[in-house]
Order: C-alpha cells, then sequence, then structure tokens
C-alpha cells in the first residue's frame, strides 16, 4: 500500500458519486455576485422557521455523513502516511515525515470516533428519510487531510474543518431541540464531545510539533485560516467575490497539490465567477432593473 | 462476625495461582517489544486501509479495530518501562526479518477489489497469531510477579477474540464464489508460510514449540 | 393543454426545456388540468423552492435545484423533475378542483398544515407509481406536527386519503398539532 493516498481515489460504493473541491467551485450558480449574495446566503442557513427546514436538515444530514467517512479515512491515513518518530525526535516528531507515537495513538482514536459517527448519521440519515448517496459527495474535507506534512493535516482538518463542524452540530443539536426530534439533538450532543476533543488533539500537537519552528507553525496557521475562511459564510458566501478563488488556490498549494492541480482550480473557479457577473449584468441592462430585482430568491 | 484477629492462609483455598514462570524481566520485556511493534504495525496498516475499501461496513470496523490495536500498543509501550526498559524504541522492534517480511506482504494489497485479501492477512493469520501468543504468554508467565502483563494481555485478548470473529463474518459474507474461495485460500497460504519463517509474533517460542 | 418552459436554452445548469414540457405535459393530462402552463426555471440559484400562481395560465417558478439530480450539481433529474412539478400540480390541482377553495394563499398557510397538504401530495403520487421516500415526508410532517403517536397517525391517515378537503386536511393538522411535542 502507498504512502499519501489520492483523494480521486477514495473507495466508494456504487451508491456514491463524488465531486471535488475543483467542481463544486464551476458551478456559477455558487459563485455569488451582487446584493442578492448575502440575502441568499441567509435564506440558506438552517432555521426552522425555513419552509424547506427538513429538506435542509436531511440533506446537511447526508453532508454530515460523507465528512465522517472522510474524517476517519483522513486520521486512518495518517496512521499510515508517516513514520513514527523515535530517539530526540520521538516526542516532538521535528520532521515533517514522521509523527510522535502519541500523535497516532490519538488518530487511531479518532478513527474509532469517526467510525461511530459514520454509524450515527447512518442511523441520523434513514430517522430523516435521506438515502446513502443521494447527494454528491464533496471530497474537500479529505483534500485537506492530503498533506505531506502531519502538521497541516491537523491545522486544516481538526482545527479548521472540526472546528466547523461544532458549529454545524451545534444547529443540528438546536434544530432537533426546537422540533422535538427524540434523536436528532441527543445524537448530536454525543458527537460534539467527540469533536471538541478532536479539535483540543489538533492544538495540542500543532502547538507541541512546531514548538521549536515558527515557520512551519505559521504556515499551518495560515491553511487552518484558510480552511475557516472558504467554508465559513464569511468567505465563500460573502459579497467579496473573488475571494474564494484566491483562498482555494492557497487551499490547495498548502495541502500539498501539484502546481498543475493549483492552476487548474483558479482557471475553473474564475470562469464560473466571471460566468456570474456577466450574467448579472445582461440581466440589469435588457430589464432595465436594479440588480437586487434580478433573481427571484423567495 | 469471625474473630477478625484469627490468622487466615495468605492465598485463599479457591486462589490456586503459582509463582513459577517460564519468562524473566528480560524475556517479558523482548516479547513485548514485539508485540508492540507488531500492534503498531497492524493499527497502521488498518487505518491506511480505511480509505481504500469500498464497502460502508467494512471501512467502519476497519477504523474501530485500528483504535484497538493502537490501544494494545500503548498497553506494551508503558509495560516496557515496568520491565526495567527505559528507552522503550529499543525493544519495539519486530522479532525477526521474516516480520518484517510478513508485514511487507500484509499491507501490500491496495485496490479496492482486494477486500478479501486485506480481511485475510488481518483475521485470518495475524489476529489468530496474535490469540496464540498472547494466550501461550498468559497461560505461561509467573501469575504471581507478571501480574500486570496477565492484565494487559488479557484485555488485548478480549479485543483479539472479538475483532476476529467481526472480520471472520464480514469475510464470510464477502467471499461469494468458488474462485474468492481460492484467492482466500491463495493469500492466507502466503502469508501464512512467511509467518511459519518468523515462527509466530514473537519469534521461534511465540507458542512455545521452537 | 400546453406546457411551455423558460428558458429555452439553459447557461448555467445541463436541464432540457423539451424534457421538462414533455413531463409537464404528461403530469398535466394524468391530473386533468386544463389551463396552460407556463414553468420558469430560475438557473441562477441552487435552491429548490418551487410556487405557482393560477390565473388564466398557471405560472410555476422553480428554483434550479428542485429539478436537479443532487448526485450531479447542475444535471438534470427526470425523477425529480416529474416529483417536483408533480407536487406544484397536485396543489394546483386541489385549488382547481378538489374542494381546497377555501385555502389561503400559499404564503399565509401555517407551516403544518403545508406540511400535511405536501404529505397529501406525496402519498398520491406514490400511488401514481412515483418513487417516493415515505420516510422524508413523515419526517416533514413529524418535523411541524410534533414526534408522537397522535401526529404518526395523522400522518398516516393523509398519506393514505385520496379525496381530502382543504378544510378536513386543515382539521386534521391542527388536531396533530394541538398535541405538545414531548408526549
Ligand atoms: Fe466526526
Ligand atoms: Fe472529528
Amino acid at each position: 500500500m502507498r504512502k499519501f493516498f489520492p483523494v480521486e481515489e477514495l473507495a466508494r460504493d456504487s451508491r456514491f458519486t463524488q465531486i471535488n473541491m475543483r467542481q463544486a467551485q464551476a458551478d456559477p450558480r455558487t459563485a455569488l455576485v451582487g446584493p442578492n449574495a448575502a440575502r441568499r446566503a441567509k435564506t440558506n442557513r438552517l432555521t426552522p422557521s425555513r419552509p424547506d427546514a427538513s429538506e435542509a436538515a436531511r440533506a446537511l444530514m447526508h453532508g454530515i455523513f460523507v465528512g465522517e467517512i472522510q474524517a476517519l479515512e483522513g486520521a486512518g491515513r495518517t496512521c499510515h502516511d508517516f513514520e513514527t518518530a523515535t530517539g530526540s525526535n520521538s516526542a516532538a516528531g521535528t520532521e515533517t515525515d514522521s509523527v510522535p507515537f502519541a500523535l497516532k495513538l490519538d488518530m487511531a482514536r479518532q478513527a474509532w470516533d469517526e467510525s461511530r459517527h459514520v454509524e450515527i448519521s447512518v442511523k441520523l440519515g434513514e430517522w430523516m428519510g435521506a438515502e446513502i448517496g443521494q447527494f454528491a459527495e464533496n471530497t474537500v474535507l479529505f483534500e485537506a487531510a492530503c498533506s505531506t506534512d502531519p502538521v497541516m493535516r491537523l491545522a486544516g482538518v481538526n482545527r479548521a474543518l472540526e472546528g466547523l463542524a461544532i458549529d454545524v452540530f451545534t444547529t443540528m443539536k438546536e434544530f432537533g431541540e426546537v422540533a422535538g426530534d427524540p434523536f436528532l439533538g441527543f445524537c448530536e450532543d454525543w458527537m460534539l464531545a467527540d469533536e471538541v476533543t478532536h479539535v483540543k488533539m489538533g492544538s495540542d500537537w500543532l502547538r507541541k510539533v512546531t514548538e521549536n519552528d515558527p515557520e512551519r507553525r505559521a504556515r499551518a496557521l495560515e491553511f487552518q485560516s484558510i480552511v475557516d475562511k472558504l467554508f465559513s459564510f464569511g468567505g465563500t458566501r460573502s459579497e467579496s467575490s473573488d475571494s474564494p478563488i484566491g483562498l482555494a488556490r492557497r487551499f490547495r498549494e498548502l495541502a500539498g497539490f501539484t502546481s498543475d492541480e493549483v492552476d487548474e482550480i483558479a482557471d475553473v473557479s474564475l470562469a464560473a465567477l466571471e460566468d456570474r457577473k456577466a450574467f448579472a449584468a445582461a440581466a440589469m441592462s435588457s430589464s432595465g432593473m436594479s440588480s437586487s430585482g434580478m433573481a427571484a430568491d423567495e | 462476625m469471625a474473630d477478625p484477629y484469627k490468622p487466615r492462609t495468605p492465598f485463599a483455598p479457591w486462589d490456586r495461582r503459582q509463582l513459577p514462570g517460564l519468562f524473566d524481566v528480560e524475556e517479558s520485556a523482548r516479547r513485548i517489544g514485539n508485540y508492540k511493534w507488531a500492534e503498531m504495525k497492524l493499527f497502521e496498516t488498518l487505518g491506511g486501509w480505511v480509505a481504500t475499501v469500498p464497502e460502508l461496513d467494512v471501512k467502519m470496523r476497519l477504523g474501530t479495530h485500528c483504535y484497538h490495536h493502537a490501544w494494545h500498543a500503548e498497553l506494551w509501550h508503558k509495560r516496557l518501562p515496568e520491565l526495567r526498559e527505559m528507552n522503550p524504541d529499543r525493544l519495539t522492534k519486530p522479532a525477526n526479518d521474516a516480520m518484517v517480511r510478513f508485514i511487507e506482504a500484509l499491507s501490500e494489497p491496495e485496490a479496492a477489489e482486494q477486500t478479501i485479501e486485506k480481511l485475510v492477512g488481518v483475521y485470518r493469520v495475524f489476529i489468530p497469531h496474535f490469540i496464540a501468543a498472547y494466550t501461550f504468554h498468559r497461560n505461561n508467565t509467573s501469575e504471581i510477579t507478571d501480574a500486570p502483563t496477565i492484565r494487559s494481555l488479557n484485555f488485548a485478548l478480549h479485543d483479539e477474540l472479538e475483532d476476529w470473529r467481526d472480520g471472520e463474518m464480514l469475510l464470510q459474507s464477502l467471499i461469494e464464489t468458488p474462485a474468492e474461495v481460492d484467492r482466500a485460500a491463495a493469500h492466507q497460504a502466503r502469508l501464512e508460510k512467511i509467518m511459519l519463517e518468523a515462527g509466530g509474533i514473537a519469534g521461534p517460542g511465540s507458542i512455545g514449540v521452537e | 393543454m400546453t406546457v411551455t418552459v423558460e428558458p429555452e436554452v439553459f447557461r448555467f445548469v445541463e436541464f432540457d426545456n423539451a424534457m421538462i414540457a414533455e413531463v409537464g405535459n404528461k403530469l398535466a393530462a394524468q391530473l386533468g388540468i386544463d389551463r396552460p402552463i407556463v414553468v420558469r426555471v430560475d438557473e441562477t440559484t441552487p435552491l429548490g423552492r418551487v410556487r405557482a400562481t393560477i390565473g388564466d395560465t398557471i405560472e410555476v417558478t422553480v428554483e434550479s435545484g428542485a429539478f436537479e439530480d443532487s448526485k450531479r450539481p447542475r444535471r438534470q433529474s427526470e425523477v425529480a423533475t416529474t416529483i417536483n412539478l408533480g407536487r406544484i400540480l397536485l396543489r394546483v390541482r386541489d385549488r382547481l378542483h378538489g374542494g381546497f377553495g377555501e385555502a389561503p394563499l400559499d404564503d399565509d398557510i401555517a407551516l403544518a398544515q403545508m406540511a400535511a397538504w405536501e404529505t397529501y401530495c406525496a402519498g398520491r403520487l406514490s400511488r401514481l407509481g412515483l418513487r417516493i421516500n415515505r420516510q422524508r415526508w413523515l419526517y416533514n410532517f413529524r418535523n411541524r406536527h410534533g414526534f408522537s403517536d397522535k401526529a404518526d397517525a395523522a400522518f398516516d391517515a393523509v398519506w393514505a386519503a385520496d379525496s381530502l378537503t382543504w378544510v378536513q386536511l386543515e382539521a386534521i393538522s391542527d388536531a396533530a398539532v394541538a398535541v405538545p411535542s414531548s408526549a
């Protein structure tokens, strides 16, 4: 078995369809520009008052389900992809190709936790009427777990994505509690406890491993903040519409993708954004409308 | 109530533990170093395979079992300094070169179509050898002086037996044709031959017979 | 009656105007809708809301997510197109011919009542042979009526019904909602 497993080869049964970050960004409908963007972002948030709340919750649960699979795979790969640090290096794992024994133990523990999260999300998905593989699987979480530097994985996955997962789980928990769902809030509460542990693992190891390497720490923190911005509503969904492309580009650079792959995502995203802008401009000039009247959001 | 000052035998009539054991401190530590190395290779391999198996149930079991073996490695890691080995890395090593080759062959399958080979390696060869070596160690070490090792062996054995059953049942559910029976048997034989050369998880004498 | 679809050519999604029209025509015939229908697809949003206004022409506004293959972004799914167009056209038919004359405008219908009406539509669509996930609609109904045996019984009644009036549907929904969610 190879060290470092390419995201394109993540093994799935026939029910699943995967899209990567590049393909997701190629959708011009998500390259939001103009005054409608903020409004749409708001209507996208999961709240019980949304007319399509249960639909949105169901789709979100499927997203959580596939995210858990990738988190499981990422943690498992970190057990395998790196040597175990020995000698003077053993406590901190200061070399990028090795990790401390205790870090591997934490990753194995996380693999078990994520396995349970997959089990939980399968059951919750069934309960909510979702079918396995019903929605496309965005492989971005595993993409953040592809770096050849374990510290980048901890920053991108444990600190950034699992940090965001805490927000998502909290939202779901509240949603379930408001609706009186007997399982949703209960399960999310348990998963939250695990995710907080995973974020802490990321923080502890990042601090320990980069104790004497400020440059490596800075790079990891930059990666974390890019992932954060890419996935929080302030990033992709903001009106500063050009930023997501730059973020996606830097994401892939830091996640260890080749420069060709980095260029490709920038090109595709830019094309989608330009397409959207051109469409918005054409619609406005032909109708004589202000841009806020263009899209039928409600 | 009985008189609390009346002398009693230190070992109750039902406590038949014996003092003698086959292993001295050094030999126990040597074996435990081999166990730790092997458990590490096993959990690393299971972790790596998670992304490579398409079967969702297998994926989740591998993730779960990955942690079991990491925990066993941790138990052995903590036991070593108690056995006068202050540098656990020194004894964390394969029993011999054949064990290294065994791990290479075990972890070789990667393709999504090779779940049978992956599971055969772990659940029909490696884990049965863990069960054998741990059982031999538990039944032959001093029940009194080496009680901490016995306690860890019992925890590990419990997992190994449960996980073996999980893996074996997954295999039985995946093997659907006579050709797949042959595939499983061929891979098992290939790995078993290397293990024969290695003499077991802790080398020759892993289960008492050289 | 004919169904026309806008836009003619899609730019943001790979949808087929003719296929939507064909599905619409088939549904209109099956449901006995006797007015022209215009289906306007908003392809600038991936959301999936569907609305209709009834006049001499029935105008259906669809966000592109409603016709999309959820496995393959931007591609069309004939199943999703049929189910989601079917849902809205059933409600249109209910308003035109099905004893739903007293029903308020969509925007004024309480979320629980709308969930009940959607259940009524989904149950009928499943009996028309469409592949409908019953659990999905049960979950939707429970979210609006509470997770209780009484709510589930109300769901069963609405799901199995073929000729409810708005007044009957409203009564079932209101009675189910009246149960505290902890019951
Ligand atoms: Fe998780
Ligand atoms: Fe996690």
